[in-house]
């Protein structure tokens, strides 16, 4: 018989949060394995400071990558709640217009001749192409499901993605091919004495402006407010009179010309095109854009860094130390589980909610 | 209720159907000719394969001729059609006779991975009029997969660039299957050689793509190195599709050393040869890759970082065939398909001719112009071939299928971009090369 | 769109696909059906401020023709102008396809002004075909399309056709011709007109059949209802003796297949959870399957030499196990983000499989060979025909427990999370446990699917689980039907099937796979074969349009139909 007291003891047990205690257990294990796995690897010795700052400038100069590409994911999201899994297609083509511009340069000799106005001349051709392919998307593809329920659209940019990138193999071919650069990219520039690869730092450069230009973008100007109504709630913002449908293709062709320079970043630095680039790319920076929080410009960019440094950086840091071989082919893993983890205690990303976002 | 009794069916016929199988009479592997001869192709095992008079002769090919490692594939199968025309002794592309009867290509993709030697594997296989099969291009193709599936048919698997020592290796070796490629333990031997001895150096790192061909020269090239007193400072593995490897050549140059082997395929070669560039921590550190590597693709991938790495690459024996031949099929080889853009189209045209040599030797030709090739005879013979002269040297096939066993394989070293394909330099000389025996290679 | 075919290369590659008498090749149909395709579409009824509008039949075939002809003309401008660059301005260099035999396909051989001529005029004619068949009427328009349909896929699945009727002993040379592999002109024309003259018959006498049908009492349904589900059996049962050994392969791997998108249906189509890893599931089935039945020299320090069947339970079990610990992290996340996230497990999967780090248990980049075959009464049941009736009786399991799930208390509650999860909560139905059985299931049956891809070949290699493995299961259930167990052996037959049959498609199988996924999202997202409670949630929108009656502009008329009883 169970009397009173016992009643409420049970009852008090009943309500312990076993999900907060789990959570909490968890989260502390791996914060103070990572930091013993840190300082086994610190103590090995095996790194010079400047290795590790340059592992740092690399991991920030693929972050500024990721998190452009990661920008164009988290405007349309915003506006349309569906991820446009085809993004990194959209990204690839700008790359590949731009190529056969490039290459028409090299082959002219005008590149070398006047390798700045020929970087602008592709700056251009990247963003024509990725903002055609972009807008095309979402003519054919998202305008007529936008009222679909989650699944429908996905699946659609699934199918759209894969589409992109075989038409893109089908019309150029599979193979990767050499971008032709100007030369004047290479070397590099000492900036407060760390010596960065010039072309990273014009990376992190351009992807700063470009991120701060499209912040104030959103906040001061009316187009800007616009698109931050339409997130807000799509069905009063047309009530309010603002056409819904110019807003959408709006932030499309915004993420079309942020996916633009990134490409153009992209084979600045690594200098190959392949109809495949987008696909791997693109995954990436939708895991930066969701660890960041997704619908957010700030929590885009800084998912962006976060993952940039967490592949360029973390195998060595974590994994050294335990001494498992191999530590750089397992840098997916890394960045995967802290997006898992990350998720586990803020559904929302970083800078989201941190409550699991309603259907 | 309905179901049970659809289910109930289902599983009654389901099991009667299972034991009818058990009884079912097989597949016809062969022909099944067997009229006139020494041969019963109804009971012999694994059976033959018939032509009527007037029927071309079938031989399949599995090689990568898609994707980026097309210049592989489409290198060897130009090597097979100039066998195929060098049939009536002449390059003149047009093409020969074998014993009487034309030759047809049926030509597969490997797809360089298990897939692609699953399905053109078994696509081949079920095909009874295939007479033999040159591939894979890919040993991550071959082994397990498509050596296992034609094997089991009695087909004889033959590779012109499967280089992998697994495939040969006396515990995994499937009894069809053969390869004019030398096998990746010399190759690793030779470059661990480069580096110890020419070189001079004393550390190295490997870089593998997780292919069994890479893996299996960088473990190879890690034994070989280790005896002679050298060290791998890390091992460290990428993945083909990454395009960014900075923070992995960071982290390798802590380690310190004089040279990074990375025989993998391009692009992941050619970017890291040019990645190495712009790390600090790596002046100095000489590149090395490997045959995978030192396709054309490299030249247009890696740029002016090409220059001043080094490419290990097998070379046609000097002692080899008569040198007239040498020069008459790189003629014909640049007139019909251009240059060269991988270094296996002469280990290809080997592996026909030998294969034909063995049709010769034991096929069967009716009264009525019919042919008839007994498959296990077939595999015999080709696995008795002796001091046969081919374009890559002496061929001599053992029963473990490598058949540049007791050749000297001759590996040189290149330095970029002096190397004899296509994008490089048509008569570049290597700067290093060995001339090694499977046995002398691995010691025993 | 011919311009579109033709870079990507699928003229060319399918010009060697003879279809019919020697004359019409895939690659020569391919430049015709744009046109016809245009003019049909062009001159359907269409609603127009309510009221269904249809040309008249002499407007519509002259509309057709004329769209026919500008698609034509478009086609004939983009090859003159191909062939007039210079050497090099040349279009080959930014589009690979563009050779000159490409070119003489699309001008038929002949020179080239005579050729866009004659381009141009067939395109024409081909546009007011389709026009007039667009209008005709349905009796006379059904018949048509499927007396094409069979007679072109029979024509493309000359393979299979043939080796079947061979094994049945039949002379196929009227039907088939020996020499180029197409349909002879004969054979093209009995393919057509008999579907179409049975269409017909059906048609118009259909109606009486069925009626007659209905009056019979309940009981006499039932024994015809299990002769044709009998008789579908006995197909089943005998189809690898009809199809020889390479097609029964094929089989074995749609089957293959179907067994992962019946496990993906589970968890994607009845719990309506978005799953985007679950090649990590199958994974795990086949290696286990390997680590436990593989002999020494696997290339794994682990041996522990069982049987097939003997490992069996302890593969399902384990991937379950792996569902759940998948399943657990996940709970929390909606859509999207679960996305995301089973995709990420599936790459860490394939990353763990491949590692340096794992690879002396798990084989690393070599993986695991020297799988042994398993063998059932002294049957190897690696030899193709074997497997299939392996694969088969694993699928029909699969089918009975999803089939039993979805009817059951769990079926039901995984529905109620599905249409609105905190309600379902507040209703008492304990999402958490339902997301993870969900997920255990799901993953169970890929772990069967793993364990017959591992004995398949006898060898794994990680490479062969990447993520498009799971996009393929997914283009399954959805092609087929979300939630519908018919849909999902549907959808295997035409992704898998289709490609593992025509092996030029391999090339374009992504493509055409991207392009189906858009197309079916767009126009029929309930799939071919559909559930109909899904359809009705996909179509909601339509629905509540239709129930207030309004004449929307350019609204679609429904496209649901009532006749299933829904259960």
């Amino acid at each position: 018989m169970a009397t009173e007291a016992q009643g409420a003891a049970v009852g008090r047990l009943a309500r312990f949060p076993v999900r907060r205690a789990v959570q909490w257990v968890l989260g502390i294990g791996i914060l103070v394995g990572a930091a013993y796995a840190a300082y086994r690897t610190l103590s090995l010795g095996l790194f010079s400071a400047a290795a590790w700052r340059d592992l740092v400038v690399f991991g920030v100069a693929q972050g500024a990558i990721y998190a452009l590409i990661a920008l164009g994911y988290t405007m349309v999201y915003g506006i349309l709640r569906m991820i446009n899994f085809a993004h990194g297609e959209v990204f690839m083509w700008g790359a590949f217009v731009s190529y056969f511009v490039a290459r028409t340069l090299q082959n002219s000799g005008f590149m070398q001749s006047s390798p700045y106005v020929a970087i602008v001349i592709l700056l251009v051709a990247a963003i024509a192409g990725s903002i055609g392919v972009a807008v095309l998307l979402e003519r054919v593809a998202y305008r007529p499901l936008r009222n679909a329920p989650r699944l429908v659209p996905l699946i659609t940019a699934i199918g759209a993605s894969l589409f992109l990138q075989n038409t893109a193999r089908g019309f150029f071919g599979p193979q990767t091919r050499g971008y032709p650069v100007p030369d004047v990219l290479g070397g590099t520039w000492t900036i407060l004495g760390v010596p960065i690869l010039r072309t990273q730092a014009i990376v992190i450069v351009v992807a700063l402006v470009v991120m701060i230009a499209l912040t104030l973008f959103v906040s001061r100007t009316k187009t800007g407010k616009s698109i931050r109504a339409v997130a807000e709630d799509k069905d009063i913002a047309s009530l309010m009179g603002i056409d819904v449908d110019r807003v959408v293709v709006t932030t499309f062709v915004i993420g079309g010309m942020l996916a633009g320079v990134a490409a153009v970043l992209f084979v600045m630095v690594f200098q190959v095109v392949g109809p495949f680039m987008g696909f791997v790319l693109g995954i990436k920076a939708f895991t930066a854009a969701v660890l960041g929080g997704i619908g957010s410009i700030a929590g885009a960019a800084l998912g962006g860094l976060i993952l940039g440094l967490l592949e360029s950086v973390a195998p060595s840091l974590f994994l050294t130390g335990l001494h498992i071989p191999g530590p750089n082919q397992l840098k997916d893993v890394i960045a995967f589980a802290i997006l898992v983890l990350v998720l586990i205690f803020r559904p929302g990303g970083l800078l989201g909610t941190g409550e699991a976002e309603k259907v | 209720m309905r179901k049970p009794r659809w289910f109930a069916v289902v599983t009654l016929l389901g099991a009667l159907s299972l034991v009818a199988a058990g009884c079912a009479s097989d597949e016809g592997g062969g022909g099944g000719g067997g009229g006139g001869g020494e041969v019963d192709c109804n009971t012999v095992e694994f059976g033959c394969v018939t032509y009527a008079s007037g029927e071309p002769i079938r031989v399949g090919t599995l090689l990568a001729i898609s994707g980026d490692v097309a210049t592989l594939g489409d290198d060897s199968l130009n090597g097979v059609k100039l066998a195929v025309d060098y049939l009536d002794g002449k390059f003149d592309a047009t093409p020969g006779q074998l014993v009487g009867h034309d030759v047809q290509i049926d030509s597969q993709d490997d797809l360089c991975a298990k897939e692609g030697g699953q399905s053109g594997g078994t696509k081949l296989a079920s095909d009874p009029t295939i007479a033999w099969v040159i591939g894979t291009s890919c040993s991550s193709s071959a082994f397990g997969v498509a050596d296992k599936i034609l094997g089991d048919k009695g087909i004889v698997l033959i590779s012109p660039s499967n280089t992998a020592a697994g495939l040969t290796d006396p515990a995994t070796h499937n009894p069809f299957y053969l390869r004019t490629a030398q096998n990746d333990a010399i190759q690793a031997k030779v470059v661990a050689d480069f580096v110890f001895t020419e070189l001079g150096f004393k550390t190295a790192a490997t870089i593998h793509d997780e292919s069994p061909y890479a893996a299996g020269l960088t473990s190879g090239f890690k034994t070989f190195f280790e005896q002679l007193g050298g060290t791998v400072s890390v091992e460290e593995a990428i993945q083909s599709t990454d395009p960014d490897f900075k923070p992995l050549l960071t982290s390798i140059a802590q380690t310190k050393p004089e040279l990074i082997y990375a025989p993998d395929f391009n692009p992941a070669c050619a970017l890291m040869a040019k990645q190495m560039l712009d790390i600090a921590g790596l002046k100095g550190v000489k590149f090395m890759g490997s045959d995978g590597c030192a396709a054309s693709t490299f030249f247009d991938q890696a740029g002016s970082a090409a220059d001043g790495t080094y490419m290990s690459f097998p070379l046609p024996s000097p002692g080899g065939s008569e040198s007239g031949l040498v020069g008459d099929y790189n003629k014909a080889y640049k007139d019909q398909f251009g240059a060269p853009t991988a270094a296996f189209n002469t280990n290809a045209f080997d592996a026909f001719n030998i294969m034909a040599e063995a049709v010769k030797k034991v096929a069967i030709e009716g009264d009525d112009g019919s042919l008839t090739i007994p498959r296990a005879a077939l595999k015999d013979a080709v696995f008795q071939t002796k001091d046969y002269q081919g374009l890559t040297g002496t061929l001599t096939c053992i029963s473990t299928g490598d058949c540049q066993s007791q050749a000297a394989v001759n590996i040189g070293v290149f330095l970029l971009p002096d190397l004899p394909i296509e994008g490089g330099n048509p008569d570049a000389k290597p700067i290093f090369s060995e001339q090694l025996t499977l046995t002398e290679a691995l010691g025993t | 769109m011919v311009v579109y075919l033709a870079l990507v290369g699928m003229v060319e590659t399918f010009n060697g696909i003879n279809l019919v008498g020697g004359a019409i090749t895939l690659g020569r149909l391919l430049l015709v059906l744009p046109p016809f395709l245009i003019g049909y579409i062009l001159v359907r009824p269409r609603v127009k401020a309510g009221i269904t509008v249809t040309p008249s039949p002499f407007a519509a075939v002259l509309g057709g023709a004329a769209a026919g002809l500008a698609a034509g003309v478009l086609t004939g401008i983009c090859i003159l102008i191909a062939n007039a660059l210079p050497e090099q301005l040349s279009a080959r260099n930014v589009f690979v396809a563009v050779t000159p035999s490409l070119l003489s396909i699309m001008t038929f051989g002949r020179p080239i002004g005579i050729g866009v001529a004659l381009l141009v005029a067939i395109s024409a004619v081909a546009g007011g075909l389709g026009g007039g068949l667009g209008v005709a009427a349905w009796r006379v328009r059904r018949p048509v399309v499927l007396g094409l349909t069979v007679a072109l896929l029979m024509a493309m699945l000359q393979d299979v056709f043939r080796v079947a009727l061979a094994q049945l002993g039949l002379a196929t040379e009227w039907l088939y011709s020996p020499t180029f592999g197409g349909l002879t002109y004969l054979g093209a024309v009995v393919a057509f007109a008999v579907p179409a003259a049975a269409s017909a018959y059906w048609l118009s006498e259909g109606r009486t059949v069925r009626e007659r049908l209905q009056t019979i009492p309940k009981e006499g349904q039932k024994p015809v209802r299990v002769m044709m589900i009998a008789a579908m059996a006995i197909l089943l049962i005998a189809l690898p003796y009809l199809l020889g050994s390479f097609l029964s392969a094929v089989l074995g791997r749609v089957g293959l297949f179907i067994l992962m998108g019946l496990g993906l249906n589970i968890v994607v189509g009845y719990a309506g959870l978005l799953d985007l890893g679950y090649v990590a599931f199958f994974a795990v089935g086949a290696y286990t399957t390997g680590l436990l039945t593989a002999a020494a020299n696997s290339g794994s320090s682990i041996h522990i030499g069982m049987g097939f069947f003997e490992a069996l339970p302890i593969v399902i079990v384990v991937a379950a196990f792996t569902g759940l610990l998948i399943g657990a992290p996940v709970l929390r996340l909606r859509g999207d983000y679960l996305a995301i996230v089973t995709l990420g497990f599936g790459e860490i999967a394939r990353v763990l499989l491949t590692s340096d780090w794992l690879s002396p248990a798990l084989g690393g980049a070599q993986g695991l060979i020297a799988i042994p075959a398993p063998s059932f009464l002294g049957i190897d049941l690696r030899d193709p025909q074997p497997f299939y009736y392996l694969a088969l009786g694993f699928c029909v399991v699969a089918a009975f427990v999803s089939y039993r799930l979805a009817n059951s208390r769990v079926g039901r509650a995984w529905v109620a999370m599905r249409e609105d999860e905190q309600i379902a909560e507040a209703m008492g139905i304990s999402t958490v446990r339902y997301k993870l059985l969900a997920f255990a299931t799901g993953a169970a049956v890929g772990g069967m699917s793993g364990a017959l891809f591992a004995v398949q070949i006898g060898s794994l290699a990680p490479t062969s689980f990447n993520i498009l493995v799971s996009i393929q299961a997914l283009a399954i259930i959805i092609l087929g039907g979300m939630g519908s167990i018919p849909g999902v052996i549907v959808g295997g037959l035409f992704l898998v099937g289709i490609p593992g049959f025509l092996t030029e498609f391999e090339q374009f199988q992504l493509l055409i796979y991207g392009a189906v996924l858009i197309a079916i999202m767009l126009y029929r997202p309930e799939g071919l074969i559909p559930n109909v409670r899904r359809t009705r949630e996909l179509h909601e929108e339509e629905i509540l349009q239709d129930a207030w009656g309004e004449g929307v502009p350019d609204a679609r008329p429904s496209t649901i139909s009532f006749e299933e009883t829904p259960r």
